[in-house]
């Protein structure tokens, strides 16, 4: 699209539109849109460009009215009248109006997880296009390049991290010192292992399952062999990383923010993960012979 | 009430240990990793002492969750935005994700197990227990979300997205 559309083009459209409805009557209908009516092509680069950013936030992190209100701004900012968003757990879909052209898109979405940094540097993105006008093609290459740049923990930093997140958890349910670093080793490894599986494309699920089983065996045994009276706690306490707090609370706010369908999603994706953790510290506590 | 310091400050070490690490595994910076552990700190002393005046474990929760959500709204404040930025509400959540009650979630699943094994071995006192834990999990949780959202939503403009 050659042409910036602006805000400040679309508030001196607006005003010019007053001016001829004082003049000659012309019914609302007809001088409510913007002097600028985009055609099909155009108005297919700008749902490109809402979704991708739409897309981006949905899985880093964003509850539903984040990504709707972010999509709204993103096409408004670019030139739409009219922006309606539908948001589903694994796709969205976009219908575009500007004057009598309308347009509907579909984009699916990966798995939901949580970037905050990259989730933030997207935000930052959006609220910029209140202040200047900017193309379809430079919000898509500007998401690419937040993609590329934006900085991530190392993977030893975080399971490092998550180590000592598991262990301190632990602490706050109950386990003795003794069991303190098997559970940070447990968590630790437990981590490393998830972020190999993920990065292979394993199922989120048989990953929940299988990092359950592992974390809660190491920390079982470590727990036993540092002679812990809190065995059965610290095997509890090492798959404590699998959680999914996010989503869960995700989950209630959407609800709360009228987008039940997705809060919904978010819940059934919350128990089903919940169900295959416990699989996995089933069969730990079946092999380690902690009572359960 | 007697306030037994040392447990408060324990829960407090580790609430803000476990928030900080949540923080480092949802990709937080180094520099809004301070606020992860003092919304961590201030949840988890929250909820203990909610729990130690006797309150039990979802209004002690959901008052934890609406204080670090009332902390997270002052660092919208002008002054304190400029250090943090709009984290404030992804601080909240960071802090408030150790006080997810994931082992009564766990305790839960064993219970729905043990029930439906061939021969339950005291099958009304696990079925009691286990809805204890079931509904503890889902009271928990929705108070943890419920206490975030108000807070959040209290102060909340027409376009809060800027």
């Amino acid at each position: 699209m050659a042409n910036r559309i602006g805000p400040s083009d679309k508030m001196a459209s607006q005003s010019g539109h007053a001016m001829i409805k004082d003049w000659i009557n012309i019914p609302a209908t007809l001088t409510s849109h913007d002097a600028v009516v985009l055609n099909h092509q155009e108005l297919e680069q700008i749902a490109e460009a809402a979704l991708l950013v739409a897309r981006r936030l949905m899985e880093t992190g964003s509850r539903a009215e984040v990504v709707h209100e972010a999509c709204a701004l993103v096409a408004r900012g670019l030139g739409c009248d009219q922006v309606n968003l539908r948001s589903g757990y694994a796709s969205l879909e976009i219908t575009l109006d500007s004057g009598t052209n309308t347009i509907t898109r579909m984009i699916e979405v990966g798995p939901l997880g949580v970037n905050y940094r990259l989730n933030h540097a997207i935000r930052k993105v959006v609220r910029r296009f209140r202040e200047s006008s900017c193309t379809p093609a430079e919000t898509v290459a500007e998401m690419t390049r937040l993609e590329r740049e934006t900085p991530r923990q190392p993977p030893w930093v975080v399971a490092l991290w998550v180590g000592i997140a598991c262990a301190s958890f632990g602490r706050l349910l109950g386990i003795d010192w003794a069991a303190f670093i098997p559970v940070l080793a447990a968590g630790a490894l437990g981590q490393a292992g998830r972020h190999i599986l993920l990065r292979r494309g394993t199922n989120t699920f048989v990953v929940a399952a299988g990092i359950a089983f592992l974390s809660s065996t190491l920390g079982g045994l470590g727990a036993r062999w540092a002679a812990s009276t809190t065995v059965n706690l610290a095997m509890n306490a090492s798959v404590l990383l699998l959680v999914p707090g996010v989503p869960a609370v995700n989950s209630q706010s959407d609800i709360m923010e009228g987008h039940p369908a997705m809060g919904s999603a978010r819940a059934i994706f919350v128990i089903m993960l919940l169900i295959f953790i416990a699989i996995g510290v089933l069969i730990a506590h079946v092999i380690v012979g902690a009572p359960s | 009430m007697t306030v037994d310091l040392m447990h408060v400050l324990h829960q407090a070490v580790f609430g803000a240990l476990a928030a900080s690490g949540f923080g480092i595994l949802f990709n937080f910076g180094w520099r809004e990793l301070p606020g992860c552990a003092a919304s961590g700190a201030l949840a988890l002393t929250t909820r203990t002492l909610g729990l130690e005046a006797g309150w039990n474990l979802e209004a002690a929760s959901f008052a934890a969750a609406a204080v670090a959500g009332c902390a997270a709204q002052l660092l919208h404040t002008p002054f304190l935005r400029t250090r943090f930025g709009t984290a404030g509400n992804a601080l909240a959540v960071a802090g408030c994700i150790p006080m997810v009650p994931g082992a009564f979630a766990a305790q839960s699943v064993f219970g729905l197990i043990a029930l439906t094994a061939p021969q339950p071995h005291n099958a009304e006192t696990t079925l009691v227990t286990t809805m204890e834990s079931l509904l503890r999990v889902v009271f928990t949780i929705a108070a943890l979300g419920t206490g975030l959202s108000i807070t959040a939503h209290i102060r909340r403009r027409r376009d809060s997205f800027l």
